[in-house]
């Protein structure tokens, strides 16, 4: 969220500070763990209607963002559009109807027209390494992005535009002027995308523990992310380039950052293993724990005052969220500059 | 007034309901309020209870006024459900327990051994012990010898939604233990499955899965309460028996005798 503002607003010429708790190669931010789905429709039976609004709207807008950032850096960012595909095992067969049946209540006939199902053909066709399922449905203008690619290419657009970049520097944010280890500095607007750094600040912000795999085989591919329904887990497995699949994610109600459970990690490969059978001898190359900051009610939320704006509450729904926030954060700060003015 | 007592304290509501699987705290909070319940189960063995880094959502919990009741899902040996047991103790002051202790992974059946093991060790330790456990009735009159002074019965496995599976174990169970406070806990699916369980003369009703995932889980509660309170009514009243032949509810003296039904007899088939 921090890098993705910096990079709109420092592009639209304002003097950008930058500031990271951790390091800008691997920040500690929920950011960095997650597996980048803009997945508007599969989240949608997760999570409040606004969500999916505003998860639409980044959808409208991350394929001219990605373009732009794209043709100034020379860089690309794997940004892709190729739907997802969902699908359960034939005794949990109840998860897909429950899912079409849930997709139905919040969009009524709407929903019609964002999924497919597809048969055992329809499905071959698209992902030929499904073959042990019969029935899935596909949600066609879902997309994904590939975060640690996408993060140090901001950065390097950010670089250019000369903002200052201060890593290693946890801040705590006021109107107007930042604190850290070493004082006080000023600013005309602070932006605090701090995530759970701002739990403070932010009345009623909780921590979501979330566990990702990274594994590596060359035997399955897939083209696009695959969620696996089940009753009592989900799992998604999303490509990424060289033979890697990002698994995840474990929702689990605790501020708990230590490493991984056995439990866990039982669970997401079982799971894994379940969809194709040579995923047995894929390589675990990662595991990756973090906390999504998350309000009480799941909602994103965006708090100001002149000289400060509060963005925060992204939960599970970081990039599927961020071009929306962004967009509003703009437009508040265009706002607190017109009073200014 | 008609209540529901269970180790000594009284409650007006029948329904008891879970915290988890919701799509946020906040609804969550709020389909509590709307179910009218007045205990809430909790489940702690995720969360690094040693850590207490659960703490903000367990205090968010809190604040419904609920008696808490938390549970030891996913323990499958009497160490760990003891361990957990003591551990929610000192993190909600209470010494209220739903014991789980799970034998099958699949469909999260209670291993009716280390159920009664368990039960027994925590009784002696203080605990007011409410276990999950199968209709099975010699597992309860174990847990009953052992201490437990109220049993929660299984309809069906957990988050199945299938109903009262078993109504013969489940209407020997009311029978041969008239005096205990009977619930039904897991694999309630509709509020008509509640109110059967209810009719049938159960004390109580514990679920989770049906309100948390419905779509509209704030309704879906208040749903159940009706439920609940229209099952607890309908035993109270006293529901007719069923009969084969129509009785008609209004006077039906003008009605020739030879309209009734044909009785079996002399060449007619039955």
């Amino acid at each position: 969220m921090g890098r993705l503002l910096a990079w709109r607003l420092s592009g639209k010429g304002h003097a950008i500070t930058l500031f990271e708790a951790g390091s800008f190669d691997m920040p500690p931010g929920a950011c960095h763990t997650a597996a980048g789905m803009i997945a508007p429709l599969s989240e949608l039976v997760h999570c409040p209607l606004p969500v999916y609004e505003l998860g639409l709207q980044s959808l409208r807008v991350w394929p001219q963002w990605v373009k732009e950032l794209e043709l100034q850096t020379g860089s690309p960012v794997d940004y892709r559009q190729s739907g997802s595909i969902l699908i359960a095992h034939p005794q949990d067969r109840t998860e897909l109807l429950q899912f079409q049946q849930e997709l139905a209540a919040k969009l009524g006939t709407e929903s019609q027209q964002h999924f497919q199902w597809l048969e055992r053909t329809g499905l071959q066709n698209l992902e030929p390494n499904l073959e042990r399922f019969d029935q899935g449905l596909y949600l066609a203008s879902e997309a994904d992005i590939d975060n640690r690619r996408l993060l140090p290419v901001l950065l390097t657009q950010i670089k250019r535009r000369n903002a200052q970049l201060r890593e290693y520097t946890p801040a705590e944010c006021m109107p107007g002027q930042i604190r850290h280890a070493d004082g006080f500095e000023q600013f005309d607007c602070v932006i605090d995308a701090r995530g759970l750094g701002a739990k403070k600040a932010v009345k009623g912000l909780r921590g979501v523990r979330g566990e990702v795999m990274v594994v590596e085989t060359p035997e399955v591919r897939f083209q696009r992310p695959i969620r696996l329904l089940h009753p009592r887990y989900q799992l998604y497995a999303v490509p990424r380039a060289n033979n890697q699949v990002v698994i995840g994610a474990t929702e689990i109600e605790s501020d708990d950052l230590s490493p991984i459970s056995l439990r866990s990690s039982m669970e997401l490969s079982s799971a894994l293993y379940s969809i194709h059978p040579a995923f047995a001898e894929a390589r675990i190359l990662e595991t990756r724990v973090n906390c999504r900051p998350a309000t009480m009610d799941n909602l994103p939320v965006i708090e100001h005052e002149p000289g400060l704006i509060r963005v925060n509450g992204l939960y599970r729904h970081g990039f599927l969220l961020a071009p929306a926030m962004v967009q509003q954060v703009e437009s508040t700060l265009q706002q607190q500059t017109l009073q200014v003015t | 007034m008609d209540q529901l007592k269970l180790y000594g304290k009284a409650f007006d509501s029948r329904l008891l309901i879970g915290t988890a699987l919701y799509p946020s705290p906040a609804i969550m909070r709020e389909s509590v309020a709307a179910s009218g319940a007045q205990i809430i189960t909790l489940s702690l063995r995720r969360q690094s209870p040693e850590q207490q880094q659960g703490k903000m959502i367990w205090d968010y919990i809190q604040e419904s006024g609920c008696q808490l009741l938390p549970n030891t899902a996913g323990c499958k040996t009497p160490k760990e459900a003891i361990a957990l047991a003591e551990m929610s103790r000192e993190i909600f002051h209470t010494d209220w327990l739903k014991l789980e202790v799970i034998g099958d992974d699949y469909n999260l059946q209670p291993d009716p051994y280390g159920l009664v093991e368990s039960a027994r060790e925590l009784v002696r330790r203080g605990f007011k012990v409410l276990p999950y456990c199968t209709d099975d009735l010699l597992v309860c009159r174990k847990l009953l010898d052992v201490g437990c002074e109220v049993l929660m019965p299984w309809g069906a496995p957990i988050g199945t939604g299938q109903g009262l599976m078993n109504k013969y174990n489940l209407r020997t169970l009311r029978e041969r233990l008239p005096n205990i406070p009977l619930i039904i806990d897991a694999g309630i699916g509709a509020p008509s499955q509640a109110t059967e369980a209810m009719e049938m003369g159960f004390d109580a009703v514990l679920l989770n899965t049906a309100v948390a995932k419905a779509q509209n889980p704030v309704l879906m509660a208040e749903a159940f309460k009706l439920a609940v309170a229209s099952g607890r009514a309908a035993r109270t009243a006293g529901l007719m028996l069923k009969r084969q032949t129509a009785s008609p509810s209004t006077p039906t003296l003008d009605m020739p005798f030879w309209q009734q039904a044909p009785v079996a007899g002399a060449g007619e088939e039955l």
